[in-house]
């Protein structure tokens, strides 16, 4: 699958079947929900309450998901009824569950359905499902009074907005409507942040474009850039004109994202004072330390799984016999 | 859909005018949701605080009795903003009541914005759209 946005409009690419495959896809789940958490983080939400958030492209609700387990109210808005159908599958569902947890009075047996992932992410008993679904395409502006919610997140969609599928949708129109109706239906002080895959950095740019023209300030930040398949870019905005996007996470400071400090909890090391160029293929070849840490650290930076560097990292092995 | 949603949707047609709000309910299906004990009372008190100041009063006590509740106060006094029971009861309306099949109207224009299964339709064609200035 290289490009969905180029095979046509985006609620006849998430069909019924595609958007089950979608939902059952552990990997997919996976991806999304580690964005969606980065997403959230990048909000910076106020810790002291449940905020009302908006998710736009909200799909078959793996955000969602994401956001009740974090305690918050959402309304979701897609553009694929079917992928919306799959979202009201799982909270029918858990529904049932709760009802048959007070009605056994008892802990409820995890059901391990193919697409009920979040029995192993979440321990406590089954929160309440706090979203609600709209069918709904983004392009055409939000519907909703001004100033209503507390945070907007928007995971893999908004690259959506910049191919026409119709006649007379025209991507800057659709953008330029959008974001200005993104900024009217947030409260003041409020934040977006839109997580998206650009084809081009010219979209990217389109995309930015159209954000700054109605008055948003922020910007994009790009996670694991040297990396093909783990980068990601975050559209970040806010209404306060001082704000600065973070810097993105790198493969050697990404705590949330990098498996390797994920499984030892440790911040992976810096190689210091080595950085600029390989060490030179001169005696021993790659099979020295100085090759191999800075070997690991350039997988690092591609956002690989490396084990941590220790004082056994390229130890003289005891011989063969 | 449930009552906290249709008080912050509107009509964004262009015909409505920058208006097309509060939205008429015709309830063909409603399921109300109970409160469990178990739920966390303070964290729900705490977003009832938090969405008061953008909810629409006279929006949600139509909503509501549209969908089958009278019972909500006509006005809402700072007594009932700090008494915990009333907003316990408050996020339990705002929250637990759900409109699963029904109609929704413009009261500006009478666009009908149908909902099924819970999910509300407001899909718009390109020419009902707002006009972008670029």
């Amino acid at each position: 699958m290289s490009r969905p946005e180029l095979t046509g409009h985006a609620s006849l690419f998430y069909n019924a079947k595609e958007a089950r495959k979608y939902n059952s896809s552990s990997r997919m789940v996976g991806v999304q929900r580690e964005i969606t958490e980065r997403a959230i983080e990048l909000l910076r939400l106020p810790e002291d309450r449940p905020s009302f958030v908006l998710d736009v492209g909200c799909g078959s609700g793996l955000s969602g998901q994401v956001l009740e387990e974090k305690g918050h109210a959402w309304v979701g808005c897609d553009v694929s009824r079917d992928m919306l159908n799959v979202a009201n599958e799982r909270i029918k569902e858990n529904m049932l569950e709760r009802s048959e947890a007070a009605a056994s009075g008892g802990i409820d047996m995890d059901d391990d359905d193919d697409e009920d992932d979040d029995s192993k992410y979440d321990d406590s008993p089954t929160k309440p499902f706090t979203g609600d679904l709209m069918h709904h395409d983004m392009g055409t502006g939000l519907p909703f009074r001004p100033a209503t919610f507390d945070a907007c997140v928007s995971i893999s969609a908004l690259q959506w907005l910049c191919y026409s599928n119709a006649k007379g949708q025209i991507p800057k129109k659709r953008l330029t409507r959008f974001f200005s109706s993104l900024y009217q239906v947030l409260r003041r002080g409020a934040r977006a942040v839109l997580q998206f895959y650009p084809e081009t950095a010219e979209q990217a740019i389109l995309i930015s474009e159209c954000a700054a023209k109605v008055g948003f300030a922020g910007g994009i930040v790009v996670d694991y850039p040297n990396s093909t398949k783990a980068k990601k870019h975050y559209l970040v905005l806010s209404f306060d004109r001082a704000y600065k996007a973070p810097s993105g996470l790198d493969a050697m400071d990404g705590a949330l994202l990098s498996s390797a400090s994920a499984q030892t909890g440790v911040r992976v090391e810096q190689a210091r004072g080595k950085r600029g160029g390989p060490p030179r293929k001169g005696k021993g070849g790659t099979k020295t330390k100085e090759w191999i840490v800075h070997k690991k650290e350039t997988q690092r930076k591609k956002g690989k799984a490396v084990k941590t560097d220790t004082k056994y990292t390229g130890r003289k092995r005891p011989a063969r016999f | 859909m449930r009552l906290l949603t249709h008080n912050t949707l509107r009509n964004n047609s262009a015909a409505a005018n920058g208006k097309g709000f509060p939205l008429r309910i015709k309830a063909a299906e409603i399921r109300v949701d109970e409160n469990k004990d178990d739920d966390d009372d303070e964290m729900q008190i705490a977003f009832v605080k938090g969405v008061l100041g953008m909810l629409d009063w006279s929006i949600l006590v139509q909503g509501a009795s549209e969908m089958g509740l009278s019972t909500l106060p006509p006005a809402l006094t700072d007594e009932m903003a700090n008494d915990p029971t009333f907003m316990r009861a408050l996020y339990h309306v705002l929250m637990n009541v759900h409109l699963v099949r029904g109609i929704l109207v413009c009261p500006d224009t009478g666009r009908e914005f149908p909902v099924t299964d819970g999910i509300a339709n407001f899909m718009l064609e390109e020419d009902e759209c707002e006009h972008v200035r670029m």
